[in-house]
C-alpha cells in the first residue's frame, strides 16, 4: 500500500477531516482512481475504526469523529463515484428514523442516527413523538430502504405495531425494512409485531442496517 | 491524585477521639499490659515502666507513650521486588489492597468443592495475585500438605518465586521470622538495601485483651532491627475478648496499639508501624467471630480516626464476608466494608479473596475483589471541577434540547472521566450477553482466573538469588528439625 493511502487511514483514525480531504485530493492528483481511494483508504480505515470500537478501544464520539473525516474525503470523491458507479446521495441508502408517538426520548435514537450517518447511510431524523401518519408520509415521499423506530417506554412500544399496520394498509410494507430499538424492546417483541429486525444498541443498529440494506 | 482527607467519614466526634486516647493512656498506667517476653519486660523497665516480673505486667506512663509516639514514622513504603509495584502508605493517599492471609480452605476452581488449601493452590494463588492489577501486595496462604515446622519459611520461598509484589508475612516463631528476614536480605541484596526498600512486611497481633505473647514481642523487635514495616494488628472480639460495646472494643484495641508502639519504639526508635485495627464481633447466638457484620465496618472507621489522630498509616479490613459462596451476600457485605474502609482513609484494604469468616480463599473471589478495589480507588480519585470540566462553553454551545455526543468538549474530556472495568463487569445488551453464553458474574470471574493462571508469568528471581535462597531454606529446614 502506498504511503499516501496509509497516511490517509491514519488521518481518518485520528478524525482529522481536513487532512483526509487534502489526502484524497492529492491521491486523485497522483492519478489514483476514486474507487481505489474509497476502498483502500476510507473504507479500510473505517473498518479499523469499527474493529477497535468493538474491542472497546474507541468510544462512540471518537467513531463519529472518524466518520466525519471519512465524509470529508467522500465529499471530494462523490461526483467521481457517481460517474463510475452511479452512487448519488449516499453509499448505503436512506433511513427514516424517529421516536414513536407519546415518547419524548431523544438521545438514544439520535445516537443511532449519528452512527448510521457515520457508516454511510443518509438519515432523515423525524425527531420525537412521531405520529404513525408522519412515518407513513416519510416512507411514501422519501422512499427509504429502512424505517427505524425507537421507544423507551413499555406504554409506547405498541405504537410500533400501529406504524407497521399502517405501512401495510398504505401498501408500503414490502417497500421498506423496519428496524426497531429502545431499552425495553426485545428481539421477541420485534418478531411479535412483524418488524424485520431489532438492535439492542447503536453499534449493532449499524450492523443490522447494513444487512437490511444489502 | 488529590488527598482523600476531605472525604473521610467519621463515627466518633473529635472530642470522643481525644477521650479514647486519654483513657487508653489511663489504662496503660493503671491496668497495664502483659508482656510474656523477658527482654521485652526489661526494655520497658529500663525506660521507666513499672514492671511486675511475677505477673509479667508492665504499667506504662503517659510520658513514655508520648515519647514513643514521637518517633513513629507518619509514612513509609511497602517496597516490591518490581519497583513499579511499590505501595507508598501516605496520609490521604490512595489505598493499597492485599488478600486476607492464612485461609485454611479453598473452593476448587474447577469443581467448586470446599476443600483444604494445598501447596499447589498456594502456587496458583501467588501467580493469580501477581497477575491481578487490583491486588497490590500479597499475604501468605499455606498448604495443608506442607511440613508444620518451617511452613512459614517454605511459604516465603514460594512467594518470592511467584510474585514480585511486596510480601506480607505471617510467622509462627521468632526463630523462623529471623530466617525469613535473612531470605529477604538475600533478595534485597543486603541488610542495608532491605532497610531502604523493605520487600516484605509483617502482621503480628497481640492477644486481646492486653496481652503480648513471646512471638509478638520478637516480631516487634526483629522488624525494628531489619526495618521491616509491621502491622500492629489489634483485633478484640466484641463480647468475647473485648467489651461487647463498639466503643469499648475501640477503647481496648487503641490501648493495645499504643502498647505495641511503646515496645517497638523503645527497642528501635523510628521503626515503621501501621495501625491495624481489626475490631471483631462475636455472634451471641453461635459464638462465631463475624466478618461481614456492619458493626465491624463502623468500629474500623473509629480505628482509622484514632490512627489519623496519631498520624500513622492505617490498615483496615475491606472485602470481608460471612458467606460461603460467591453470592449476593458476599458481594453485598464486602462492597460496603470496602467502601467504608476506603472512605475512612485506610492506607491498606485487607481481605481480598476471603470468605466464610476468613476461613476460605477462592480464586474467583480474588478476581472479584481486584475489581472492587479498583472501583473504590476510582471513587476516591473524585473528579475535577475546574472551568474546563464544568463545561460552561459546551453547555452554551449545545443549548436547550441539543446533545453533547459530537461536541468538541466531549472529545476533549472523553477519556479519563470514566473507569473502564474488567470483563468481569457486564455492560452489554441482553442479546449480546445471551450470544456470549449468558455467563454469570461467578462464571466470568472463573474465566478471568483461568486465563491469568494460564498466561501470567511472574518476574523471575535472578538465578544466583534463587540458588542462595534454596541453600538458606534447606539449611534452615534441617536446623529446625534438630
Amino acid at each position: 500500500m502506498s504511503n499516501l493511502l496509509e497516511q490517509m487511514q491514519k488521518d481518518l483514525y485520528e478524525g482529522d477531516a481536513d487532512a483526509v480531504k487534502a489526502g484524497v485530493q492529492k491521491a486523485l492528483a497522483e492519478g489514483m482512481s476514486a474507487e481505489d481511494i474509497l476502498n483502500k483508504s476510507l473504507l479500510a480505515g473505517m473498518d479499523r475504526v469499527g474493529c477497535d470500537f468493538k474491542a472497546g478501544d474507541l468510544y462512540i464520539p471518537e467513531v463519529l469523529m472518524c466518520a466525519n473525516a471519512m465524509h470529508a474525503g467522500l465529499g471530494v470523491l462523490r461526483p467521481l463515484l457517481a460517474e463510475s458507479r452511479g452512487v448519488s446521495q449516499s453509499l448505503l441508502g436512506k433511513v427514516v428514523i424517529g421516536t414513536v408517538q407519546g415518547d419524548m426520548h431523544d438521545i438514544g435514537k439520535n445516537l443511532v442516527s449519528m452512527m448510521l450517518e457515520g457508516a454511510g447511510f443518509e438519515v432523515m431524523n423525524l425527531g420525537i413523538d412521531v405520529a404513525p401518519e408522519k412515518f407513513i408520509e416519510a416512507v411514501r415521499t422519501q422512499r427509504p430502504k429502512i424505517v427505524g423506530m425507537a421507544a423507551m417506554l413499555t406504554t409506547t412500544m405498541p405504537v410500533m405495531r400501529t406504524v407497521i399496520e399502517a405501512l401495510q394498509e398504505a401498501g408500503l410494507r414490502d417497500k421498506v425494512k423496519v428496524l426497531i430499538g429502545g431499552a425495553p424492546v426485545t428481539s421477541a417483541f420485534a418478531k411479535q409485531i412483524g418488524a424485520d429486525a431489532y438492535a439492542p444498541d447503536a453499534a449493532t443498529a449499524v450492523d443490522v442496517a447494513r444487512g437490511l440494506a444489502a | 491524585m488529590k488527598s482523600t482527607e476531605n472525604t473521610w467519614i467519621k463515627v466518633l466526634s473529635d472530642a470522643e477521639v481525644e477521650k479514647v486516647n486519654e483513657q487508653s493512656l489511663k489504662i496503660l498506667e493503671t491496668t497495664g499490659i502483659m508482656v510474656d517476653h523477658e527482654e521485652g519486660l526489661k526494655t520497658l523497665e529500663k525506660a521507666g515502666a513499672k514492671v511486675d516480673h511475677q505477673t509479667k505486667r508492665a504499667r506504662i506512663s503517659r510520658e513514655l507513650v508520648a515519647q514513643c509516639l514521637k518517633t513513629v514514622p507518619d509514612h513509609f513504603t511497602l517496597a516490591a521486588r518490581d519497583p513499579k509495584q511499590d505501595c507508598p502508605l501516605v496520609r490521604g493517599g490512595r489505598p493499597y489492597s492485599r488478600n486476607g492471609g492464612g485461609a485454611d480452605y479453598t473452593l476448587d476452581l474447577e469443581t467448586g468443592e470446599f476443600r483444604p488449601m494445598m501447596l499447589a493452590d498456594l502456587r496458583g494463588y501467588y501467580r493469580l495475585m501477581d497477575g491481578l492489577d487490583g491486588i497490590d501486595f500479597i499475604a501468605p496462604v499455606f498448604g495443608h500438605d506442607m511440613p508444620v515446622l518451617g511452613r512459614d519459611i517454605l511459604m516465603l520461598r514460594e512467594a518470592f518465586a511467584g510474585t514480585s509484589k511486596n510480601i506480607h508475612l505471617r510467622t509462627f516463631s521468632g526463630k523462623t521470622l529471623k530466617i525469613m528476614f535473612e531470605m529477604a536480605t538475600i533478595v534485597a541484596g543486603g541488610k542495608g538495601e532491605l532497610k531502604k526498600r523493605p520487600l516484605v512486611s509483617l502482621l503480628e497481633a497481640p492477644v486481646s485483651p492486653l496481652k503480648f505473647l513471646d512471638v509478638s514481642v520478637d516480631a516487634l523487635f526483629l522488624c525494628g532491627e531489619y526495618g521491616i514495616p509491621l502491622d500492629v494488628c489489634v483485633m478484640p472480639i466484641a463480647g468475647g475478648t473485648g467489651p461487647v460495646t463498639m466503643a469499648g472494643n475501640v477503647q481496648l484495641l487503641n490501648t493495645e496499639f499504643l502498647g505495641g508502639v511503646v515496645i517497638s519504639q523503645l527497642a528501635h526508635p523510628g521503626a515503621p508501624l501501621q495501625y491495624a485495627p481489626r475490631p471483631m464481633a462475636m455472634d451471641m447466638r453461635t459464638g462465631f467471630s463475624l466478618a461481614g457484620a456492619i458493626e465491624l465496618g463502623m468500629m474500623a472507621v473509629a480505628g482509622a480516626q484514632m490512627a489519623h489522630f496519631y498520624n500513622v498509616p492505617v490498615s483496615l479490613h475491606g472485602p470481608w464476608t460471612d458467606s460461603m459462596l460467591h453470592d449476593g451476600q458476599s458481594t453485598f457485605e464486602r462492597t460496603y466494608m470496602t467502601f467504608m474502609a476506603a472512605y475512612a482513609g485506610a492506607n491498606v484494604l485487607v481481605g481480598a479473596g476471603m470468605m466464610q469468616q476468613s476461613l476460605v480463599t477462592s480464586y474467583e473471589q480474588l478476581v472479584i475483589d481486584s475489581e472492587v478495589n479498583k472501583t473504590v480507588i476510582r471513587a476516591l480519585q473524585g473528579f475535577e471541577a475546574d472551568d474546563g470540566h464544568l463545561a460552561m462553553d459546551a453547555i452554551a454551545r449545545v443549548g436547550p434540547g441539543g446533545n453533547f455526543v459530537q461536541d468538541p468538549h466531549t472529545l476533549r474530556y472523553l477519556r479519563g472521566e470514566r473507569y473502564k472495568p474488567s470483563p468481569l463487569i457486564l455492560r452489554d445488551s441482553r442479546d449480546a450477553w445471551t450470544a456470549g453464553g449468558g455467563k454469570t458474574f461467578e462464571q466470568r470471574a472463573k474465566e478471568i482466573a483461568r486465563t491469568i493462571l494460564k498466561e501470567h508469568e511472574p518476574l523471575p528471581l535472578p538465578e544466583d538469588v534463587s540458588q542462595a535462597l534454596d541453600k538458606l531454606v534447606s539449611d534452615a529446614m534441617k536446623s529446625l528439625k534438630k
